[in-house]
């Protein structure tokens, strides 16, 4: 009976401490504000991967703190307020949705490539910082591939008055909105998205690739990056 | 009564606070002036740039500007930043007159700021830093009873520069800096007594007034 005691006694102890090392960030997903942008005349399909329904990142600091951050379906609201931002009609898709049963001049599909964070433990300094990285593949209306972005986006929050969990929270939702301003500025630059508004690319060139679906083939795409460091208007090819 | 124990708060807080010293100037290129209906806009420079000026010093400029004697009316910096979505982002905003002018011709830049009436952009840079520290101090406690014996310092720097953009003329009116330096003292025999130099808000006071006066008052040297 007392070994039992102790036992559960421990069993608090120890989750007690396992949870002063842990830390749980919960993130709604910024609202964006009406931009200041002429809508691009086109319908886009907006296929939205399953991740983006409820993505959660784990790190390990130093191995000394644990950070779980939950986007949930923050990153699906994000994209479906930009895009409906960007363009005169988008088709949101689910990832098990048919593209053939849809019309659109051209199909985007999103994918979170990278997401890291830094503590202030770790910079030495009294900001938590979220960088995220978008990866975004463009197809034509008959799913050949047009281009590949990849947007890199970051956020940066000081602790002054918030909880570290805030800090780090208001720090992702600073990256996500620094993605938006940069999809909504660049978007069209680095893919010529608003040239498939006049139909299909014609590649001349036998098929080789797949959108995610699989019921379309496509060309090599061209690949684009935009850094953030150094401006907007550093446009890689 | 009430008298007395005003008297006694002052006389505590006078003794208890560390020495600042301080030294405030401003450069004036152009004219200034604030009409009725015409508002001010106070922003931390870009993070995209390195900036570290903290978000608890703009905000105390901004209520030190918006409260008290000649208070301006001060637009919210995030109200500021939402109304011109995506042009006024940590990655979109001009990071110079240059780009100002640049700025102002953007898609609803110019409508929605005469909308808002905001006529100036004050940017903050700079921050406080801890430069030097020294002395020791140690506590101990029994079951008869604690204390603490020793001394300790520390020297705190708050330097901040302010930037002032004149949004009608697209160009920058001048600047004026806070440079402000203050040392706590922490001795301790038995009770510490702390002699904290509130460094921090005194640059943001200073700044403040300042740029109250430099804005309302200004016609050129």
């Amino acid at each position: 009976m007392i070994a039992t005691r102790y036992f559960r006694y421990s069993i608090i102890l120890i989750v007690a401490f396992a949870a002063g090392c842990a830390s749980n960030v919960t993130v709604e997903g910024p609202s964006i504000p009406r931009p200041h942008f002429d809508k691009l005349p086109l319908i886009v399909a907006l296929r939205l991967p399953a991740e983006f329904q409820d993505f959660v990142h784990e790190e390990n600091v130093l191995g000394r703190e644990s950070w779980t951050i939950r986007l949930g379906s923050s990153n699906a609201k994000f994209f479906t307020q930009l895009f409906g931002y960007m363009f005169d009609n988008v088709i949101v898709l689910g990832p098990d949705d048919d593209m053939l049963d849809y019309t659109f001049d051209a199909l985007v599909e999103p994918k979170i490539e990278g997401f890291e964070f830094s503590v202030p433990n770790q910079s030495k300094t009294d900001a938590f910082t979220v960088w995220v990285r978008y990866r975004m593949q463009v197809f034509d209306s008959v799913g050949t591939s047009a281009s590949t972005w990849t947007v890199s986006a970051y956020g940066k929050s000081q602790t002054e008055g918030l909880s570290g969990e805030k800090a780090l929270q208001r720090a992702a939702v600073l990256a996500m909105r620094d993605a938006a301003a940069l999809i909504l500025l660049q978007m069209d630059k680095a893919t010529n998205i608003g040239v498939l508004a006049d139909g299909p690319i014609n590649t001349g060139k036998p098929d080789s690739g797949e959108a995610s679906d699989g019921k379309s083939i496509n060309d090599e795409p061209t690949v684009f990056d935009i850094f953030t460091i150094g401006g907007i208007d550093e446009v890689t090819n | 009564m009430k008298l007395r124990i005003s008297c006694i708060t002052v006389i505590v807080a006078i003794i208890t606070s560390g020495c600042v010293t301080a030294a405030i100037e401003n450069a004036r290129v152009e004219a200034t002036g604030l009409l009725e209906g015409e508002a001010i806009v106070v922003m931390a420079k870009s993070y995209h740039q390195g900036n570290e000026t903290e978000a608890d010093y703009i905000q105390c400029v901004e209520t030190a500007l918006g409260y008290g004697a000649n208070a301006l009316n001060v637009v919210p910096a995030q109200q500021f930043i939402d109304k011109l979505f995506p042009w006024f982002e940590p990655r979109t905003a001009p990071s110079n007159t240059k780009g100002l002018m640049q700025f102002m011709e953007k898609l609803g830049v110019s409508k929605a700021i005469e909308l808002m009436g905001v006529r100036y952009i004050v940017w903050i840079d700079g921050d406080t830093e801890r430069v030097t520290q020294g002395g020791s101090l140690s506590c101990a406690a029994g079951p008869g009873g604690g204390g603490c014996f020793g001394f300790a310092w520390w020297q705190d720097d708050a330097d901040y520069e302010a930037s002032i953009w004149d949004l009608d003329q697209s160009e920058s009116v001048g600047t004026v800096t806070a440079d402000y330096s203050g040392t706590s003292f922490l001795p301790a025999l038995v009770i510490p007594i702390p002699l904290i130099a509130r460094t921090q808000a005194r640059a943001c006071g200073g700044l403040a007034k300042q740029l109250k006066t430099f804005i309302i008052g200004g016609e050129q040297v």
